[in-house]
């Protein structure tokens, strides 16, 4: 038996959302730690990672390991059905054919239950090795997203240069080139959420498809801060935390330049 | 005759040349004629035309035949040296070899006595001098000196010797119409044309450069006589009275030179002005002139009656043919293919296959890359086995078993040593596969490459018949609606048919793939070893033993192309061909249909005295005209008999019926003077005069070849000899073929003589009788006439009808469509036939030109299951597509089991998005025209950039131009083009990338399936489950058990897979390994699908279970970096990394059965690899040594690589159990 209960029920679109459009179909594995997803897209250029620890949700019981192959997009319909302030529930057995859906109103004067068939997924279960970053910067989400929208107007490729003084953001195409680059705040500065910080231990420089950042960032909505975790020659982290409960991480492969 | 042999070759070495510079000057003379242009524009479709589909274009054929004699030796080799080269070239064979080559001795032939026979296959043409005695006595005809025309016929007599017969004194002429004012003009018409021709030779004699001037005559125009008994062909007129100059020119190429002249104007002293006149049959083939009004057929017999013919002695031999004769033309005859004439003489066929060592990553040059290995396979047509198979190899090679192998140390020794077996074996066929265009090709421009080094090559491209006669090449573009353009290289070995297998494929069978591998597999069922050309080198610098397998694998391919001859008849049913348009065999490989039906009508014009007129092309101006007519289809799957009516010979019987030719159109005039009963007016509105009044030309030939056919088909039935038989049927086919070509002759509007009013008027009546037989049917055939129920015609095309009389059983409906098509005969003028001939029961009615059906021709037994425009054919769908309809349609038709069908192909469905799918069925392949660097391709191209990216990853295997790049679609990121999508299939079985499953479902297989299923079932092609379109409430109330998969089992093992899902826990004996076949057509596990009308394919339950092959790190990307975590091989949750378990706690009790599992699974894909390898080992013919092949073609290399893939990932699974 797997039940987890989610109050901010908002959370769960958000999260689906973030995810379906690299990856249509996975599986999601259930333990007794939490909720864990991990999925490569299609062209198998970058991999997505969510984690949900159980102290994150309400309620969570989970007797068995078990994994729930999910098709994304027909989660995220589902969820459509469910109110913003919706309290939502996941239920499912321990040799499930189906995810049961349970949307509460917050005064519980609507209940509604769905159920999702399930998908049979036969796929390898990946990770990205952990490793130590030589630069990891922290930024506000929103301005990491209009870094990247901006930038795909003008080239395909993004280079990243992460140095002391900053990060530079640099792009080149047939109509120009551009270049964002964002300083680290002083420690006064205002919020903590606007403040972009930057830990380094050497310069980097990396070239990524500015595509794929662009679908990461379809995660801003889940937090006000990204991060940004990169050394020479593996991939980028792009990393969403989501406030209490876990977080949602993308490693993207450097571009290599062919010659 | 000239005393003595090398004397007269020199004068005509001499004459030759000459020759050639004529021509030369012809050409410059008129060079943008497009019909008579000069030699120098080889390309047949010359520059006149540009680019329509011109089927034929005779005018060139003069200078055609002439371009063969064009390739003697030129003058710096001296005759010693060649003997002493010719000599030396076959001195390094063994005696005893080269008997085994040779063909039988000559018998003592009388002269006086003893007729000289042959079947002769090829002719050529060349000038010499006039033949001095005749040897039966009598005048020599033909111009009386200069250099005369001589034709040489290459045959074989009936005991198996070489024959070359010279023919002498025949000369060519035309037609031109002449104003009755010219009566009696012939003497100064001679003069003056003769005058004009000899000024023209001048003019271009003094820019061409002469040569040996004296042994010309000054006799262009030999004669000219006023014919008053001859008619035109175009068009009825009643007065019979129409004058033509019949004009006799010295040589052949002068005919088109009269007929410029003639069109440009001629001054005739003391007549007037000729201009704009008309020529008449002055664009047919010399050759074709000759077997016309002498009546010989292509490919026929001749015979030298005794005492005409005069044997030529060794020393005056001008061909390598064992027995050599002068005959002057009037004494030949020709027979008719009938009795003991319809036979074929035991002709030589020589099959070869050639070897280069290449370099890596490209293709063979013959300037760079040496020839290695040749072998060849010399067969006598009517035996059973090959009487010579050897292979002649560079460096030493191991003894093969049935072949000869003959090792040379030096590629010059190897390629002289291979002439020398072309001229001892002396073939009358060279044939293989591709030759024409590769091995030929490169053999001889590889002679040209070395001879610079070793001028004993200088004699190698004498492969031909002729002493001192080089074979040529030139590079062709061949254009035909029928077949396409094909940009060629044509090989001229003379007195030898070049008979490319390839093009022939082409030409005759549709096929996914003219891959010689899939050509043998497809008609002989035989695979073989497909050595990629990247291998042969390595192999050619090993040793002795892989240097013989390379020789194994080479002749096998030069067997592998007799064998496909032999199955198919090929040699018999061209002869036939041959024999009943009366072309020669040559014309029917390099010309399109028109020369045929051309033949028929010159040949039936001069029994009836009319001419054809050589009228000017181009004329853009006749337009298209209307069709054949389809009846609106009532698309339904019907499960009651549906008769087809045919009309026998449509297109023909009405030109019969209702006697359509040149002869018989009326012109308008014409028919004002005619009484209205004389002449029929057709639906087009043009009108004919009766047979009564005269009975047309093309009627005539089709009454003759319709009449022959059943000659033919009664011999056929009536043959005991399976020769006989296969003759017979070669030649009813042939006659079939040319009847219903006769009707596109007059409609191909750039054609030889295009006539609109006859082809619409025979589309008109065609489109008449079909629904005069619709109504008749449909009135007839009613409940209130006495029929069960009422008939109701639902689809009909062009000649048939499908009627559906409402009777339950096959049975019933016969003798219901035999009165119909009885009755319906009676209606419409002989011979025009409405045939019963079969039933189809069930029927499946798509769409127009879209149906199939069981077919029946006797009322117990079905004959076979027939399609007609499905996807069976199209080679952009995969193999998948045409293997799903067409057990969908078995299951539909014969088993009658529509939801065994719908199972079917949801099984199918649910294997592709499980990744079971066996690879080869999914590639799709497409030819690369260009190269994608080049800028020939606007739009990017799927097949094109792969080809561009294998190049990047290894030169050596990427597919170069012209070859057919196999590839499948693989996944990408969203709205990634098509052409980023584009992987080779080898490359994605060895880096397990997921196939794009979801394209296959849309783009391949959807619409095929939606089609079939349409007629049966509601809403086929609904995809609602899967794209989620329903809404969640109703998701809750379609509860559904998933199928039980457990998607343990993988690729070959698919049910056994099944079977051990999640619902049978107990022990289960696997069954035995599977057959080799890929797609189990039965499962019984499957859940029985119901047909509730929502129900639909490409979505639902079936579609809920996939498997997403995890990439391999060189795939690129993030699996360079991503590392696979270990899950529970019980229920496939991660373990955490701490542990190193197998499985989880939750299916550790459960520890052995699993681990039997996995362990039954490595076995079963041992089973499958060790059957795959074996039967690789098989094809290649050893089983001491590794496979090579990598055949791209064959699906057992497929299977053999996932299989490989497979094995490896299950054995990993059981290794982690560390027992």
């Amino acid at each position: 038996m797997f039940e987890a209960r989610l109050t901010e029920g908002s959370l769960l679109k958000k999260i689906i959302e973030a995810i379906k459009d690299l990856v249509q179909e996975a599986n999601v594995d259930c333990s007794e730690e939490g909720l864990t997803m991990q999925a490569m897209d299609a062209s198998h250029v970058s991999l997505c990672s969510l984690n949900m620890r159980h102290g994150g949700f309400d309620h969570y019981r989970c007797d068995r390991s078990i994994s729930l192959g999910l098709n994304l997009a027909n989660l995220g319909k589902i969820l459509k059905c469910a109110g913003n302030d919706d309290v939502v529930t996941l239920k499912a057995e321990d040799e499930p054919d189906t995810l049961t859906l349970m949307f509460e109103s917050p005064n519980q004067e609507r209940i509604s239950d769905f159920e999702l068939k399930l998908m049979d997924i036969e796929t390898e279960h990946l990770g990205i090795p952990n490793e130590e970053y030589k630069c990891t910067i922290s930024m506000p989400s929103g301005e990491f997203q209009r870094i990247v929208r901006d930038l795909a107007v003008i080239g395909e490729t993004c280079i990243i240069t992460c140095t002391k003084e900053g990060v530079k953001f640099s792009v080149s195409g047939d109509l120009g080139n551009g270049n964002v680059t964002v300083r680290q705040s002083s420690a006064a500065d205002g919020d903590e959420k606007d403040q972009v910080k930057i830990q380094m231990e050497e310069p980097v420089t990396l070239n990524f498809a500015l595509r794929y950042l662009g679908f990461f960032t379809k995660a801003t909505p889940l937090g006000s801060t990204v991060k940004l975790h990169m050394s020479p020659d593996v991939p980028i982290v792009v990393e969403y935390p989501i406030d209490g409960i876990g977080s949602i991480s993308y490693f993207l492969a450097p571009k290599i330049d062919e010659d | 005759m000239n005393g003595r042999g090398g004397g007269r070759g020199g004068s005509n070495n001499g004459g030759n040349r000459n020759w050639k510079d004529q021509q030369k000057r012809g050409g410059s003379n008129n060079g943008g004629n497009g019909a008579a242009g000069g030699p120098q524009k080889r390309p047949r479709n010359g520059t006149g035309n540009d680019g329509g589909d011109n089927d034929d274009d005779f005018g060139e054929e003069f200078l055609e035949l002439e371009d063969q004699i064009a390739a003697e030796l030129a003058a710096d080799l001296p005759p010693e040296e060649y003997e002493q080269l010719n000599a030396s070239s076959t001195e390094t064979i063994n005696e005893d070899t080269k008997l085994s080559w040779r063909r039988p001795s000559v018998p003592p032939l009388d002269v006086k006595n003893e007729s000289l026979t042959l079947q002769w296959l090829d002719v050529d043409m060349t000038v010499g001098k006039r033949l001095e005695k005749n040897p039966a006595g009598g005048r020599v005809p033909g111009a009386p000196s200069g250099l005369v025309p001589i034709l040489r016929f290459y045959g074989v007599s009936p005991v198996g010797n070489s024959v070359a017969v010279f023919v002498h004194g025949f000369t060519p002429y035309l037609y031109a119409s002449c104003p009755a004012s010219f009566m009696g003009s012939e003497a100064s018409f001679r003069k003056a044309m003769n005058d004009r021709l000899l000024a023209d030779r001048q003019r271009g004699g003094n820019r061409g450069g002469g040569g040996a001037a004296g042994t010309e005559s000054n006799d262009l125009c030999l004669g000219a006589s006023i014919e008053t008994d001859k008619r035109s062909i175009l068009g009825y007129v009643a007065d019979p009275n129409q004058t033509f100059y019949k004009i006799y020119v010295a040589t052949p190429n002068l005919v088109p030179t009269v007929k410029r002249v003639l069109e440009d104007g001629l001054e005739v002293p003391g007549f007037g002005r000729l201009h704009g006149v008309l020529t008449f049959e002055s664009n047919v083939p010399f050759v074709l002139r000759f077997m016309i009004d002498k009546d010989i057929t292509g490919a026929g017999w001749l015979e030298c009656p005794k005492g005409t013919y005069r044997v030529r002695g060794e020393r005056e031999k001008e061909s390598h043919c064992q027995i050599e004769a002068d005959i002057v033309y009037e004494s030949l005859e020709g027979h008719r293919p009938e009795g003991q004439w319809s036979k074929l003489a035991p002709l030589r066929i020589l099959s070869t296959d050639i070897e280069c060592q290449g370099r890596k990553g490209h293709f063979p040059e013959a300037e760079k890359d040496p020839v290695i290995q040749i072998a060849n396979c010399l067969t006598v047509q009517g035996e059973r086995e090959p009487i010579v198979q050897n292979v002649l190899t560079l460096r030493g090679c191991l003894p093969i078993v049935g072949a000869q192998v003959l090792t040379h140390e030096k590629e010059e020794d190897l390629l002289l040593s291979w002439r020398a077996f072309v001229q001892e074996a002396d073939p009358d066929i060279l044939t293989g596969y591709n030759i024409a265009n590769f091995d030929l090709p490169y053999l001889l421009r590889r002679a040209d490459t070395l001879v610079k080094r070793a001028p004993k090559l200088k004699v190698f491209k004498e492969l031909g018949r002729l002493r001192r006669t080089l074979a040529t090449m030139k590079d062709t573009t061949f254009q035909s609606s029928a077949y396409g353009k094909r940009e060629n290289v044509e090989t001229t070995v003379h007195g030898r048919v070049v008979f490319d297998l390839l093009p022939y494929m082409f030409r005759n069978h549709k096929l996914s793939s003219y891959s010689l591998n899939s050509v043998s597999a497809e008609f002989l069922g035989q695979q073989k070893e497909d050595v990629h050309h990247s291998i042969i080198s390595d192999l050619q610098n090993g040793t002795d033993e892989d240097r013989r397998r390379l020789a194994v694998y080479c002749i096998k391919d030069a067997l592998l192309p007799w064998k496909l001859m032999e199955k198919l008849s090929v040699l018999v049913n061209y002869v036939e061909m041959a024999r009943v348009t009366g072309v020669p065999m040559a014309f029917l490989l390099t010309r399109g249909q028109q020369i045929k039906v051309f033949s028929m009508l010159l040949r039936k014009c001069r029994q009836s005295a009319l001419l054809i007129p050589n009228l000017p092309k181009n004329r853009q101006d006749e337009g298209t005209y209307e069709g054949a007519t389809v009846i609106e289809p009532k698309k339904a799957f019907y499960q009651d008999p549906i008769a087809t009516l045919d009309f026998a010979s449509l297109y023909p019987s009405i030109m019969q019926a209702f006697n359509l030719c040149y002869s018989t159109l009326l012109s308008r005039e014409e028919k004002q003077a005619l009484p209205p009963s004389s002449y029929i007016t057709t639906p087009s509105q043009e009108s004919f005069v009766k047979p009564s009044v005269r009975k047309g030309i093309l009627p005539l030939i089709l009454d003759e070849l319709l009449a022959a056919r059943k000659r033919a088909k009664r011999d056929m039935a009536a043959a005991t000899d399976p020769m006989e038989k296969a003759v017979q049927n070669g030649r009813q086919l042939a006659l079939k073929i040319s009847a219903n070509s006769v009707y596109g002759f007059t409609g191909a509007t750039v054609g030889q003589l295009p006539c609109i009013p006859i082809a619409s008027s025979v589309t008109s009546y065609g489109r008449d009788l079909l629904y005069q037989t619709k109504a008749f049917v449909e009135e007839h055939y009613t409940i209130e006439k006495g029929c069960s129920a009422n008939a109701e015609v639902v689809y009909g095309d062009t000649d048939s009808v499908m009627v559906r009389f409402g009777v339950p059983t096959v049975e019933e409906a016969m003798p219901l469509a035999e009165r119909a098509a009885e009755e319906v005969t009676k209606i419409f003028p002989p011979p025009i036939k409405l045939e019963f001939e079969k039933v189809y029961f069930p029927y499946l009615l798509m769409n127009k030109k879209r149906y199939a059906g069981l077919l029946w021709t006797r009322p117990d037994k079905y004959d076979k299951l027939d399609t007609k425009g499905l996807e069976t054919v199209r080679r952009d769908n995969c193999l998948l597509v045409r293997r799903v309809i067409d057990t969908c349609l078995r299951k539909i038709l014969i088993d009658r089991d529509v939801p065994g069908a719908i199972g079917y192909c949801k099984h199918v469905i649910a294997e592709l998005l499980q990744n079971k799918m066996d690879i080869s069925l999914l590639v799709i392949t497409k030819a690369l025209g260009k190269s994608a660097d080049e800028s020939g391709y606007a739009a990017k191209q799927a097949h094109v950039e792969l080809a561009m990216r294998m190049k990047k990853r290894d030169p050596g295997t990427a597919p170069n131009v012209g070859d057919r790049v196999a590839y499948v679609i693989i996944q990408a990121g969203k709205g990634a083009p098509a052409y980023e999508r584009s992987e080779d299939p080898v490359y994605v079985l060895e880096n397990r990338i997921p196939i794009d499953t979801d394209y296959y479902l849309q783009n391949q297989l959807s619409n095929p399936l939606t089609r079939l299923f349409e007629p049966i079932i509601d809403n086929p092609g609904r995809r609602g489950g899967r794209e989620g379109g329903r809404k969640g409430g109703r998701e809750r109330r379609c509860k559904e058990e998933i199928g039980g998969i457990g998607g343990l089992g993988r690729g070959l093992f698919a049910s056994f897979g099944r079977s051990r899902g999640k619902a049978c826990h107990g022990w289960v004996v696997p069954p035995c390994p599977l057959p080799v076949p890929p797609l189990p057509s039965r499962s019984p596990s499957l859940p029985s699908p119901s047909s509730s009308p929502t129900e639909s394919l490409l979505s639902g339950d079936h579609t809920r279970s996939i498997a997403r092959p995890t990439p391999t790190a060189k795939a690129g990307g993030i699996m360079m970096f991503a590392v696979k975590k270990l899950k529970c091989l019980g229920c496939k949750t991660p373990i955490p990394e701490t542990e190193k378990s197998t499985l989880c706690v939750h299916c550790a009790p459960r520890e052995a059965e699993i681990y039997t599992q996995k362990a039954l699974e490595v076995a079963g894909h041992e089973g499958v690899f060790a059957k795959l390898w074996t039967q690789c080992q098989r094809c290649q013919g050893s089983f001491h040594q590794d496979i090579l092949c990598s055949n791209r073609d064959c699906p057992i290399f497929y299977k053999r690589k996932k299989v490989q893939k497979d094995l490896a990932d299950a054995q990993y699974a059981l290794d982690r159990f560390a027992f």
